[in-house]
């Protein structure tokens, strides 16, 4: 609760036509002794202008700043003044530089101050001076932590994982389920290139890797074991493991996920003769077939001529076709998830039943992968037998990045024959060999050729499309959440931050996020390795990770007037609450991500932030003066914005010279999930004429910084606009917009449009009132 | 559903072509950048593309059997445009050399017109044959280097040590140089009639089809007076390949010129044959072609000339290929042998003109042998040369002018000013 704050009006920030004198008599005339210093500053970021206020700060008589002017976006690093509260009130952006005349036209330079410029700017003063008045300094509970990291497999991913987790200095436990470690990479006779001049399969190096790791003092290694469930909250699982000695607890801090991919079921690839031919293998076979020796055929002989089939079109055309599958797994799968969380809610007994999200889709989310490896294992026909010959045809090659140099080099083997091309059909002849017949080929329109052996693609399926893997001792279910929408890969794929699940502390590398090569994997393990540091690093000093890396803030409950009706705990998107046979949540500090997801759900408003709460933002909305004649003195409209994509849209909108209604008034959210609607009920009854929500997008291609936000709050606002109705009050008033972070050129337009719309319907009834 | 067409890949092919002169055409990854950029390819089926396609797979029925080698002037324009340097212009002409070596029989010469290690039997073969002539007729003349006088009694040239240098006093044309070389050209005719027919052969598997819609096929006389009118004669087709960096018109006017001054020798030639022989017959034809000739005869001057054209032609392509930039194109054995060859020719009949008027026997008459040798050479190993071209290349361009195969004539691209 700042009671004694310092107001510091840039006039550098708030343009030629507002006067940083005015402003600051105006805060002085309204706030008084709440304000006791009230100075203005002709460039506040600069040395100067910090010297000022870091003087009053130094002089102890606030604890509370708050700097006028410019983004709270920008110079931050100047404004930062520990001890003592401080806030930004937006009047450059958001007031002065984006302020049009009521009928569009821009006040002429030199001009006279507008009425509305003022009255906009002195709302968010009053605004930034009761935010801070409703602001507390967080104090975070700061746990007792463990530093080991868990490293779940044992393939190339996990070593790596691990072995960048001990070089960074921490102890790692490294758990693999098979007797052995390696993986996949300990089958292969070579790996796709993995360095410069990236033009020559080279050696796995995988047994150099496990020697390391095993050398490794601060590396346990457990192999034969299985993770049974992991319990408690990061910095302080704990973990049940099941290994050759039985079952044992063990304490993590955090877990770096790299289970990696399980073979497709083989079925998918009976169209191009797999199960029917004795000489068409897949292509992990062959890999093993071809480490164990030559190219001698399953079927008998050696094999001259091998036929790489990287075109799986006959396979998802027939997985396509109803009849034919009846398993057609990817349709029912997020169907089957959904009942099942809802019994989970119900009752903690109830058989967990995770869907098996494994599909023909597997293989054309592997094809980089077949492209790659059929190239490769091309290059091991010529190399076995400088006489025989490997043909690939192919759909698409996709060689992205630097694997075109490997392309490339491929190509130059004259053993090795590319074409594009369609294959139609793949028959046995006599001597056991393959006739495949080929459609709009390089080579002509129906071709077909011969080949000993046939090399058809294996898909990589993640270990999570099968089995939660995580096994998780939460509230919300001991996978993953939504994993359906990814086809079973662990959602670690916001758009912008990979390695991140849903599940803060656990993170996600290697196949199980994506099929990748071992050298992307390699970068991989890397970044998953470093999240799971950072974690570690931030929650020991209360701190969050991301996307509010830094923030001090918790959700603090008051369980007085909890009602036990379980909506924060089943909405948070991070699964952070778990709750007491009663129902009563119990709030897991290390998990969650500080969006505000609960407080925005909960009916009994028992949910707050010291620095961001109910009555915080509702004496906020108060502070705006609303006309009571529309007609004469313009609509209002609140804006919620969230601040990760919305916030920065707006300001570079304005940066770049749009304008827009001078009519609106923007608060800045966490995200729209921490939107209660009771905000929404504030401003309708203060008389505003509308209620513009604007936040990421929703659903599959969602962007929301944290994931479910603006998804839920858009499903509340189905239930606003109930009781709008109810009141006799046009629903159209409350909008969600949906923005991403590139779209500042589109913000404008959708303001005006919904203020057009607002001055359709015209004024809110309640105005007045 | 049409019949699936059976591939047959050839890796030995695809080496073989690789050592010939293709050994970048596995980096082609079929953009078609060739075939858009080349002056001359037709519209339908262009080529090269589909030669580096068919060349990567080693499909050698579908390459021994292309018309389209014989289309290509080996410009160089596909190779300079290639994102990925394959050199589809080297690809061709690899295929045409594999052509030489191995079209007409015996395939032993086109092994060893394929390799400069077989050199010594190319040339040991003529310096052999004439050595030993040169022998018996120096113990029947009783010098190495005997010196002529002409006995008008006798009506042939006498020794005497006073004399001059004359090269039919030591290999008399009658008896040592006509039959062989009569002999030589008709072997070679032969074998080039065999080769056409068997290229002919080969083309038949093409498509029929290949007229661009309503134009007219042409008859085989005007398929033939189009080809020496538009191609041979005029080079206009040639021209088309590009006629604007500095290399074009080095090959260009080299080949234009190197080409009309063998004309002239052959003209030359003939007329020294033509009197020679038919004098026997109608007597008062003789004198035309009686040689040496004085050096301000018609015929003698048309001779230096062709010469002198040869020197020029020689420099021209010669300097083209030395400039050569080796990531964009190669020069393989076949075209430096069939440049050598001409060189030495050229070089060696000057010489041989130049020191028979000094008047030097001791160095004229070796010159001389060098120059039967060397035009032994270019003419009796001509269809496996590239020079075989001369005959290959025009039957395939009748053929493919018969067919309907041409370059479409690129339109004029309206270009907009401001």
């Amino acid at each position: 609760m700042a009671e004694k704050i310092g107001v510091y009006i840039d006039q550098s920030g708030v343009g030629p036509l507002l006067n940083a004198e005015e402003l600051a008599e105006f805060v002085k005339n309204k706030f008084g002794g709440a304000t006791p210093v009230v100075k203005t500053h002709p460039r506040l970021a600069s040395e100067d202008g910090r010297a000022l206020i870091k003087a009053d700060v130094d002089a102890g008589g606030l604890d509370g700043v708050l700097v006028c002017g410019s983004s709270p976006r920008v110079d931050w690093d100047i404004f930062d003044f520990p001890g003592v509260l401080v806030e930004r009130v937006n009047l450059r952006e958001q007031c002065a530089m984006c302020y049009q005349n009521p009928d569009g036209s821009l006040p002429a330079a030199g001009g006279p101050l507008p009425k509305d410029l003022k009255v906009m700017a002195e709302d968010y003063l009053r605004m930034g001076v009761v935010k801070l008045q409703k602001m507390k300094a967080p104090t975070p509970d700061i746990p007792e932590t463990t530093k080991r990291i868990l490293v779940l497999g044992g393939g190339w991913t996990g070593l790596t994982s691990a072995l960048n987790a001990a070089a960074a200095g921490y102890d790692v436990l490294l758990v693999e389920q098979a007797e052995a470690l390696g993986g996949w990479a300990a089958k292969m006779y070579k790996s796709i290139p993995k360095s410069y001049p990236y033009t020559t399969a080279e050696d796995t190096g995988i047994q150099q890797k496990i020697k390391a790791v095993t050398a490794n003092p601060r590396i346990s290694v457990a192999t034969s074991t299985a993770l049974v469930q992991l319990t408690g909250a990061p910095g302080n699982y704990e973990a049940k493991l099941a290994g050759p000695k039985g079952e044992e607890t063990t304490k993590v801090g955090a877990v770096v996920l790299a289970t990696g991919w399980v073979e497709q079921d083989k079925k998918y690839l009976e169209p191009l003769g797999y199960g029917k031919f004795k000489n068409v293998v897949t292509s992990m076979e062959f890999e093993t077939m071809v480490a164990k020796g030559g190219l001698s055929r399953p079927g008998g002989g050696t094999a001259k001529s091998v036929a790489f089939l990287v075109d799986v079109n006959l396979c998802t055309a027939a997985a396509a076709a109803p009849a034919e599958t009846p398993a057609a797994p990817a349709a029912p799968a997020p169907e089957a998830k959904k009942p099942e969380e809802k019994k989970e809610g119900e009752a903690a007994e109830t058989t967990f039943v995770y869907p098996d999200m494994e599909s023909c889709k597997h293989m054309s989310y592997s094809s980089e992968l077949s492209s790659l490896v059929a190239l490769k294992q091309a290059g091991y026909v010529v190399e076995k037998d400088a006489s025989a010959v490997a043909y690939i045809f192919y759909d698409h090659m996709m060689v992205p990045g630097i694997n075109e140099r490997y392309y490339k080099a491929a190509q130059d083997k004259p053993g090795v024959m590319l074409t594009k091309g369609l294959i139609t059909d793949i028959r046995e002849d006599a001597d056991k060999g393959l006739i495949i017949s080929a459609k709009d080929t390089l080579l002509g329109e129906l071709i077909e050729i011969k080949a000993d052996l046939v090399v058809v693609p294996t898909a990589m399926v993640p270990v999570t499309a099968h089995e939660p893997t995580i096994n998780l001792n939460y509230r919300q279910g001991p996978a993953f959440p939504d994993l359906p929408l990814f086809d079973g890969f662990v959602d670690s794929n916001y758009i912008c931050f990979p390695y991140e699940t849903r599940r803060t502390g656990i993170y996600a590398a290697g196949c199980v996020r994506q099929p990748m090569t071992m050298g992307t994997a390699e970068t991989d393990a890397a970044g998953a390795t470093l999240k799971a540091i950072q974690c570690l690093a931030s929650l020991n000093r209360g701190m969050a990770v991301h996307p509010r890396s830094g923030d001090m803030s918790f959700p603090v409950f008051n369980f007085v007037r909890c009602t036990q009706c379980k909506r924060c705990t089943e909405e948070c998107p991070f699964g952070a609450l778990d709750d007491d046979p009663k129902g009563t949540p119990m709030p897991n500090p290390t998990r969650c991500r500080r969006c505000g997801t609960c407080m925005g759900a909960c009916p009994e408003r028992v949910i707050s932030f010291d620095n961001y709460n109910i009555d915080q933002i509702g004496t906020m909305i108060k502070q705006i003066e609303v006309p009571p004649d529309m007609k004469a003195d313009g609509p209002r409209a609140l804006v919620l914005v969230c601040e990760n994509d919305a916030y920065p849209a707006l300001d570079m909108a304005a940066m770049r010279g749009h304008t827009w209604s001078p009519y609106v008034r923007f608060i800045p959210v966490r995200c729209l999930g921490s939107v209660n609607t009771i905000w929404i009920a504030d401003a309708m009854s203060r008389g505003m004429d509308g209620v513009l929500l604007l936040g990421c997008r929703y659903g599959d291609d969602y962007q929301c910084h944290f994931v479910k936000g603006s998804e839920l709050c858009n499903r509340r606002m189905a239930n606003v606009a109930e009781s709008l109705n109810r009141l006799g009050v046009e629903p159209e008033r409350v909008l969600q917009e949906q923005v991403a972070i590139d779209e500042y050129d589109q913000v404008p337009a959708i303001i005006d449009r919904f203020m057009d719309a607002i001055i359709k319907i015209g004024p809110n009834p309640f105005k007045g009132y | 559903m049409e019949k699936a067409v059976r591939i047959q890949p050839d890796l030995q092919f695809v080496k073989d072509l690789q050592e010939v002169g293709g050994e970048a055409l596995k980096r082609c990854y079929q953009c078609a950048t060739c075939s858009v950029v080349c002056p001359i390819s037709p519209a339908e089926n262009p080529y090269p593309r589909k030669e580096m396609v068919w060349a990567q797979w080693g499909l050698k029925d579908r390459l021994v059997n292309d018309i389209d080698i014989w289309l290509c002037h080996n410009c160089g324009t596909c190779s300079d445009m290639c994102p990925r340097g394959a050199k589809p212009g080297d690809l061709l002409s690899a295929l045409r050399n594999m052509a030489y070596r191995n079209l007409v029989e015996p395939v032993a010469i086109g092994k060893w017109m394929s390799s400069s290690s077989y050199l010594p039997i190319l040339a040991g073969i003529p310096a052999l044959l004439y050595l030993f002539i040169w022998i018996i007729r120096a113990s029947q003349l009783g010098s190495f280097f005997p010196l002529f006088t002409w006995d008008e009694h006798a009506h042939a040239f006498v020794t005497d040590p006073n004399g001059v240098v004359v090269y039919g006093g030591l290999f008399p044309g009658d008896f040592t140089i006509d039959p062989i070389f009569g002999l030589v050209a008709l072997l070679v005719a032969f074998v080039f009639f065999r080769g056409v027919v068997k290229l002919f052969k080969s083309f038949e598997t093409l498509p029929k089809t290949f007229v661009v819609a309503g134009a007219p096929k042409p008859t085989w006389i005007e398929a033939v007076k189009g080809v020496i009118l538009d191609e041979v004669a005029t080079h206009v087709k040639w021209k088309k390949c590009g006629y604007s960096t500095a290399a074009d018109e080095q090959k260009f006017k080299g080949h234009f010129i190197l080409f009309y001054g063998f004309i002239a020798l052959a003209i030359v030639t003939s007329i020294v044959a033509v009197s020679h022989w038919g004098g026997k017959v109608v007597s008062f034809i003789a004198p035309l072609g009686h040689t040496p000739m004085e050096l301000w005869n018609p015929v003698k001057v048309l001779a230096n000339v062709g010469a002198l054209m040869l020197l020029y032609g020689l420099t021209q392509l010669t300097k083209r290929r030395l400039n050569q930039d080796p990531t964009k194109q190669g020069s393989s054995f076949y075209d430096w042998y069939l440049l050598g060859v001409i060189w030495f020719i050229a070089l060696t009949g000057i010489f041989a003109e130049l020191l028979r008027l000094a008047n030097v026997p001791v160095l004229a008459y070796p010159i001389y042998y060098f120059h039967l040798i060397c035009v032994f050479m270019l003419f009796a190993y001509l269809p496996w040369s590239k020079l075989g071209h001369l005959v290959y290349r025009t039957a395939a361009l009748v053929y493919a002018r018969r067919l309907g195969r041409v370059a479409v004539e690129p339109k004029e691209i309206k270009i907009f000013k401001l």
